[in-house]
């Protein structure tokens, strides 16, 4: 027996047990969803792996602090720039007091008493830290008579009304904690200049950072929702006109994108159904199928989750989203199978042997289709990217159950007793065209390959290219809050653009010491020779303790008691009050305290209170390992294309130093010949396999040629029109090159196979470009709906794939057609 | 996106947090606003009030007069004698010099004695020339710093456009003069004077100064000699004597 009559006899004497199988695979799917579903939420999933500026970022988000930081920033009317002013105190306290809220910054440290008190706390460790001859140098004021005689200096100015020694001597009463700062304040440099209140004071910026448990989308939709619930209850205490609160971070950024993932998908698979609805009915003027063809879709999609979820453990939420593709795939095979039964009833045949007939005339059609279709998203497996990866994996999946499905599932929902459709206007005026295009296939094929040459000409003319948008906003959502936050406090602030991110992971302190002087050394080198604006590290910050053993044996030379005293007389003789000098006679005791060589060496961050607003600036250089660190570097100018960051990656990494380079900006300007590679390569992959497998299958050399060109003529047109549209490519959207391919070679399958077998050219052929006329209008509008998508990445992949399957069928129609007519007329002879 | 974000906020929020400056940056700044603001609050508002009794719409009366009267004679100079008391020192420091003063915003204060110095401001530049030390530091106005925004604010005073926008100023009639008292407005004012008082003679010019700073500092000045006579404009000039050594405390 026939597997099409297999499937024919069971799908009509066996539907309970066809039912079964059915609910059993459902259940099976659903289980393995309750139970092992995981999402990964994080958009840099989507980017390949092996790149090291990418796994830099996904170290700096999942190791660093500011993952769980948030950007408050109050927004007011000029005229209330004072009230403002006087509010955010008040402001930094209600944040404090929210339930998700663990510390705020509200200003500068300098600017507060506790600020201060928490850099002197600080200056012992890096005092020793100092290098070797500058310690040195800087205990030479303990000297007595170079106390004496700077106090007595510092005296007299203060006489003479010198500004200087008396913000000196309150900060540093004794000259060693400048000097031990120094470092600190010089390796900052690039942190100058950015104040937390705008030059006009209409806005002021507080920093956050929550106690969001992880960085996951959940945890992140759900601290927003909690801060979303704050940010519309008045605020208490301000009584000036209109004040905006506006949010943005990274979990406000996840939130936001999630959120509109999940929307995105809810709203164009809507739109996408009711559009494939609508033109399913118009053409079959059925409504029962067209449940069966959801529903063997939505089973397809399960399937694909399911077994994507048992492959990957873990599935990137984007990846889902893109699963919608599967619909505009699957559509094609419900289309076409469901109009060959039709045209199968039409023809008298009964149930079993119309959906008989449809399986073996077009299940190896479908096979084919679904087995190129498949293929080419595997391809997607050579981009490295583990979200690429998830995305090609389950399509094919999907695919190849929905081509499945469509050949079985369908038909549970085919009614045997159907009335036959009395006008079938569509079908007639296929059948006109099929004849016409037949019977003299010059002019169609005249005008169509003049028209489609010029578009291909323009598409792979070097002359004017694909616009093409690498930028970070290309993967933000439409009408993010946190993006509209951030453009809002990026125009109001002064800021630099994105500086690089530099990792440096050391295996002991030492090492994380000696590596950052290193990198500390070269780009001050670079800075100087102009091809650095700046740069700030963590090298104050990363204490050596070879350096420090070496300074503390200098310290047992020292005569403390003799110090202590020598102040006493000192500020006596100049009349300075002894109060206003006690952190000097602490910071004294100190390093009294420390030259016990029996007292461990003490760290800065032992002694920097958990509460102190310093931490803001410390996270930023130390991930929770300690060892884990990183530094930042400032370009001459915002990094826009791969030939910057070709620039930097070559003068920025230090001999025997690894560091690993990131950043948004970096990373995505790294990537871009990837992306470009990705575009042409694996595209070029893929048709080579197509080209191989339509050889196989067709086994007729001009057909062949014809299928080929008609996929040139379609990416040419494709691209044709994007340029001149002006519709950018980015990151993601170059998927839909290979979509086209997939969807524009299943189409040719299609006609072509026909053609060659083809006795009834009215019969046979018509009833087949009716189906792919209907399918490609389905899977444009199925795409074009996911174009209304706020998700970027998304909606640009609904216009370009859009915009690429109608090329495809319209060169498959109009020239694919009558050029095997023209080329293979013996088919119509032998009719 | 800005999410690394490095890209955004991260890096700023990051560089406030040295306020912009180091820390001997930032401390200087607020003293100059002092400094700056008592020697031209002092000098001006002292050479031209005059009132009556100072209800709300005698002071308005009183501040349109004053302007008139600064219009007719912009420059004003007068001996100084002045004591500071700050937390740093046991006893009190006492100075004496002479201060020139030009509207809108030109001035000089040279100190005499043990320990001289020289503050002089064309608008521009602020330089403090301290001769015992040969050196001198210099502060450039019009960068948008915090400073200017001080120095805008005196302007706004000493001008006495909009001056009740600044300040709360309220007064008292004194047996031979008035008592002013000046309250700032804004945030950023206060964190310069927790208040200002001014007594003024009957000859609208100024007697006595007293500032209290938020840290407890207190600056009291009394003045005498007090004339409009016109000032060579070679006055508010200053170039350093060979040999001085700069400082920029707040950058150039």
């Amino acid at each position: 027996m026939r597997i099409s009559d297999l499937i024919a006899r069971l799908l009509t004497e066996r539907r309970g047990l066809v039912w079964a199988a059915v609910i059993a695979l459902i259940a099976a799917c659903l289980t393995i969803l309750i139970t092992r579903l995981a999402l990964d939420s994080d958009i840099i999933n989507m980017l390949p792996g092996k790149f090291s500026s990418v796994e830099g970022l996904k170290i700096y988000n999942r190791d660093f602090e500011q993952t769980r930081e948030l950007t408050f920033a109050l927004l007011c009317q000029p005229q209330d720039a004072d009230k403002l002013e006087e509010f955010a105190p008040a402001f930094a306290e209600i944040l404090h007091q929210q339930p998700w809220c663990e510390r705020v910054l509200s200003g500068s440290p300098m600017e507060t008493p506790e600020g201060v008190q928490d850099l002197q706390s600080m200056a012992l460790p890096l005092l020793l830290n100092l290098d070797p001859p500058t310690f040195t140098r800087t205990l030479e004021v303990l000297q007595p008579e170079k106390m004496r005689e700077r106090l007595h200096r510092l005296h007299e100015q203060i006489e003479a009304g010198s500004p200087r020694p008396q913000f000196e001597l309150e900060f540093d009463p004794l000259g060693l904690i400048a000097p031990a700062m120094k470092p600190f304040a010089e390796g900052n440099a690039i942190q100058e200049d950015q104040p937390l209140t705008s030059p006009d004071r209409t806005m002021r910026v507080f920093l956050v950072v929550t106690n969001q448990r992880s960085p996951s989308a959940f945890d992140s939709q759900r601290l927003m929702r909690e801060v979303n619930q704050f940010r519309v209850q008045p605020l208490s205490g301000w009584d000036g006109g209109p004040l905006q609160l506006l949010v943005t971070g990274r979990s406000a950024y996840v939130s936001d994108i999630s959120l509109s993932m999940r929307e995105d998908i809810k709203w164009t698979l809507l739109g996408s159904l009711v559009l494939v609805g609508i033109i399913f009915f118009v053409g079959f003027q059925r409504w029962l199928p067209l449940l069966g063809m959801g529903f063997a879709l939505l089973l397809s999609c399960l399937v694909g989750l399911a077994v994507g979820l048992l492959v990957f453990h873990r599935l990137n939420m984007a990846t889902i989203g893109f699963s919608a593709i599967l619909v505009g795939l699957g559509v094609d095979f419900a289309i076409l199978i469901f109009g060959r039964y039709q045209q199968a009833r039409g023809d008298g045949e009964s149930h079993r042997e119309a959906i008989a007939t449809a399986v073996s005339k077009l299940g190896r059609a479908v096979f084919f289709g679904a087995l190129t279709t498949a293929v080419g998203f595997l391809a997607l497996v050579l981009s490295g990217s583990l979200g690429f990866t998830e995305l090609g994996v389950l399509i094919a999946i999907g695919i190849l159950f929905a081509g499945l499905f469509m050949c079985t599932v369908l038909f549970l929902f085919v009614r045997e007793r159907q009335t036959v459709l009395r006008h079938d206007w569509l079908f007639g005026l296929v059948k006109k065209y099929v004849c016409w295009s037949v019977q003299r296939p010059k002019p169609v094929l005249l005008v169509s390959t003049l028209l489609l040459v010029s578009l291909s000409v323009i598409g792979f003319s070097p002359l004017l290219a694909v616009p093409f948008d690498a930028s970070a906003r290309s993967l933000e959502p439409k009408n993010s809050q946190a993006s509209e936050a951030l453009a809002a406090i990026m125009h109001k602030m002064p800021t630099r653009w994105e500086p690089v991110l530099a990792i440096v992971r050391a295996r002991d302190p030492q090492e994380l010491h000696d590596q950052w002087r290193k990198i500390a050394d070269h780009w001050t080198e670079l800075q100087r020779a102009g091809k650095i604006k700046g740069f700030s590290t963590p090298t104050a910050l990363a204490l050596s303790p070879r350096t420090m053993q070496t300074n503390h044996a200098q310290l047992a030379s020292l005569d403390f008691d003799l110090v202590r005293t020598t102040l006493d007389q000192a500020l006596e003789a100049e009349g300075f009050s002894r109060d206003s000098f006690a952190s000097a006679f602490a910071l004294l005791a100190d390093l009294k305290r420390v030259k016990d060589a029996a007292v461990p060496m003490p760290h800065w961050r032992d002694r920097l209170p958990k509460a102190s607003s310093w931490w803001f600036l410390i996270d930023r250089y130390f991930a929770r390992d300690p060892l884990l660190t990183t530094g930042f570097v400032t370009s001459n100018a915002p990094i826009l294309g791969h030939a910057a960051y070709e620039r930097l990656s070559q003068d920025l990494p230090v001999a025997g130093v690894p560091i690993i380079f990131s950043g948004w900006s970096y990373s995505l300007a790294n990537l871009l010949p990837w992306s470009q590679r990705q575009l042409i390569l694996i595209s070029a992959l893929m048709a080579i396999f197509d080209a191989v497998l339509l050889a196989v299958l067709y086994r007729d050399w001009r057909l062949w040629v014809i299928q080929e060109i008609t996929l040139v003529f379609a990416v040419g047109a494709m691209l044709a029109s994007m340029k001149l549209l002006h519709i950018p490519l980015n990151l993601l959207n170059v998927l839909s090159f290979r979509l086209v391919l997939a969807i524009g070679v299943d189409y040719g399958i299609y006609i072509i196979l026909i053609w060659q077998k083809a006795k009834d050219l009215e019969h046979d052929v018509a009833g087949v470009v009716k189906p792919v006329l209907l399918a490609g209008l389905t899977a444009v509008s199925g795409f074009g709906s996911l174009g209304l998508a706020r998700n970027p990445s998304l909606s640009g992949l609904g216009i370009a794939c859009a915009i690429g399957i109608f090329w495809s069928l319209a060169a498959t129609i109009f020239f694919t057609l009558p050029a095997a007519a023209l080329t293979e007329p013996k088919v119509w002879r032998k009719e | 996106m800005h999410m690394t974000d490095p890209s955004f906020p991260a890096g700023k929020a990051a560089g406030s947090l040295w306020g912009g400056n180091t820390v001997s940056h930032r401390r200087g700044q607020l003293w100059l606003r002092t400094c700056s603001i008592a020697t031209l609050l002092c000098v001006f508002l002292g050479a031209t009030l005059q009132a009556e009794q100072l209800s709300a719409p005698d002071m308005k009366a009183l501040l349109a007069r004053i302007r008139e009267k600064r219009n007719a004679a912009p420059h004003v100079q007068a001996d100084f004698h002045e004591e500071k008391v700050i937390r740093l020192m046991n006893k009190p420091i006492s100075s004496s010099g002479k201060v020139w003063f030009q509207a809108p915003n030109k001035f000089r204060r040279e100190v005499k004695g043990n320990a001289p110095s020289i503050m002089i401001s064309d608008g521009q530049q602020l330089w403090i020339y301290y001769p015992n030390f040969k050196s001198a530091e210099h502060y450039s106005l019009g960068k948008h710093s915090p400073l200017d925004a001080a120095m805008a604010a005196i302007n706004t005073a000493l001008n006495l456009e909009n001056v009740e926008s600044t300040f709360h100023i309220t007064g008292a009639k004194a047996a031979t003069g008035y008592d002013l008292e000046l309250l700032p407005r804004g945030p950023s004012m206060k964190r310069l004077f927790q208040n200002f008082h001014l007594r003024i003679n009957d000859e609208l010019l100024a007697e006595r100064t007293e500032m209290l700073q938020p840290n407890g500092d207190r600056i009291v000045t009394t003045y005498s000699s007090q004339t409009r006579a016109p000032i060579p404009s070679s006055t508010f000039e200053f170039t350093p004597p060979a040999g001085t050594d700069v400082a920029t405390p707040l950058g150039k």
